[in-house]
């Protein structure tokens, strides 16, 4: 499957949605939906609210289809982004509603504590991204792994790193920037 | 707001990691919208991070997914081309456009329409832009069918779009083509394949893809809408 994300023409794809082609959608969803879903579960952590975001996500592709620039950036990209900002609007309006039980906080903390470093090391495809990620410290590359990769608000990293919320902060910004020199 | 370029990076980069909160989060979201230097370290950002989505493992949607977003579609397609009724019902709207452009376009009409040369037209539309209500195009239709549509406003169109001209009568299932017409120009048209012209049959101008609606009915953007009205 993500050898096929090679040669599959995403582009060509939201092109023809805006259209009105379904199939193409149908196409997308083939491709996508189950790394799709896996991100967008690893943020709501809910299967019923992940499925929840990847629909409304596809719903939002074929509106916006027409608004896709290829001049500006890559379908498929374009296409993660919808899913993952749907997802992200999804635990933020909730941050501010309830808390999540701190019981299950804490179980998933370890669970995906391990699975962040894991995959983090196992993975070698992430080109310079990688390189980039590596040359951060510890502390730096899981705050941001986990806020991208889990949807971790600054507050739930600093319970999952235990450490203070202003060092969290500190990290978050510190190791953007360094991101950002890195990689350019 | 004096934001520094770090300090613009920064909040991109904040907003595509997920840390903002939903109501900054919502502000970036709308900024974007006017601000294309933000607008574009975001999509730098969004770039610089994707890869991390193929840290994540699969997860096998449910069967009920797909046909639950084609249903939503479907939903949305109907919403879509049921804006020309919700145009055509709308009294708001059209007293609106009495009280502003349609009236100075309308005597615009009748100088033109007075020129002895012209036959005099059956009917006449105003096509106005909706949300402005700035006539720009006139459609007049004469007793055998003969319809003009004449520009009054330069129209620029983007690449890979065009101009579709629509007709609808009172109690007709959908709006019919009557093709495609370029910004600026004049056109003339018979009208033998349709119904005789109706008092308030609804005419427009969508925004469709190059070639036209793919669909047979509108699916972009009205640009200009106006009803008949006869002449006496």
């Amino acid at each position: 499957m993500p050898a096929d994300s090679n040669y599959f023409d995403y582009d060509a794809a939201l092109h023809a949605c805006s259209l009105g082609d379904q199939h193409a959608l149908q196409r997308i969803y083939m491709q996508d939906s189950k790394r799709l879903l896996g991100v967008a579960l690893r943020i709501v952590r809910q299967r019923h609210l992940a499925e929840d975001v990847v629909h409304d996500a596809f719903v939002s592709i074929w509106n916006k289809a027409a608004s896709f620039d290829a001049t500006r950036g890559e379908g498929r990209g374009w296409i993660y982004s919808v899913v993952r900002h749907q997802a992200l609007n999804t635990v933020r309006d909730r941050d501010r509603e309830v808390y999540a039980d701190e019981d299950a906080f804490d179980n998933m903390q370890q669970q995906n504590e391990e699975l962040i470093v894991d995959q983090f090391e196992l993975s070698a495809s992430l080109g310079q991204l990688q390189d980039c990620l590596s040359h951060l410290d510890s502390a730096k590359r899981n705050s941001i792994l986990c806020a991208y990769v889990d949807g971790c608000s600054h507050i739930e990293i600093a319970q999952r790193l235990n450490a203070p919320l202003g060092s969290v902060k500190a990290w978050v910004k510190r190791g953007l920037a360094t991101l950002r020199k890195c990689m350019g | 707001m004096n934001e520094s370029f770090d300090e613009l990076q920064h909040l991109a980069g904040e907003y595509v990691l997920g840390t903002l909160p939903a109501a900054q989060r919502r502000q970036v979201a709308q900024r974007m919208q006017n601000e294309p230097v933000l607008r574009t370290a975001v999509e730098e950002w969004e770039r610089r991070l994707q890869p991390l989505t193929s840290l994540v493992k699969e997860q096998e949607p449910s069967a009920q997914l797909w046909p639950r977003i084609v249903k939503d579609l479907r939903r949305q397609s109907t919403d879509a081309q049921s804006s020309w009724s919700a145009w055509w019902n709308d009294l708001r709207f059209w007293r609106g456009l009495a009280a502003s452009g349609f009236a100075a376009a309308a005597v615009l009409v009748a100088v033109m329409v007075t020129r002895p040369t012209t036959p005099a037209p059956n009917f006449m539309v105003v096509l106005v832009e909706p949300q402005k209500g700035t006539p720009g195009w006139i459609v007049q239709a004469s007793a055998n069918r003969q319809l003009t549509l004449t520009p009054l406003l330069p129209v620029s169109v983007p690449g890979q779009k065009s101009l579709q001209f629509w007709t609808k009568g009172e109690g007709w299932d959908k709006p019919v083509s009557l093709g495609l017409v370029e910004p600026g120009k004049t056109v003339k048209l018979a009208l033998d394949k349709l119904p005789p012209l109706q008092v308030n049959q609804l005419f427009e101008i969508t925004l469709e893809p190059e070639h036209g609606s793919p669909t047979g009915r509108p699916t972009g953007p009205i640009l200009f809408i106006g009803k008949a009205a006869k002449m006496t």
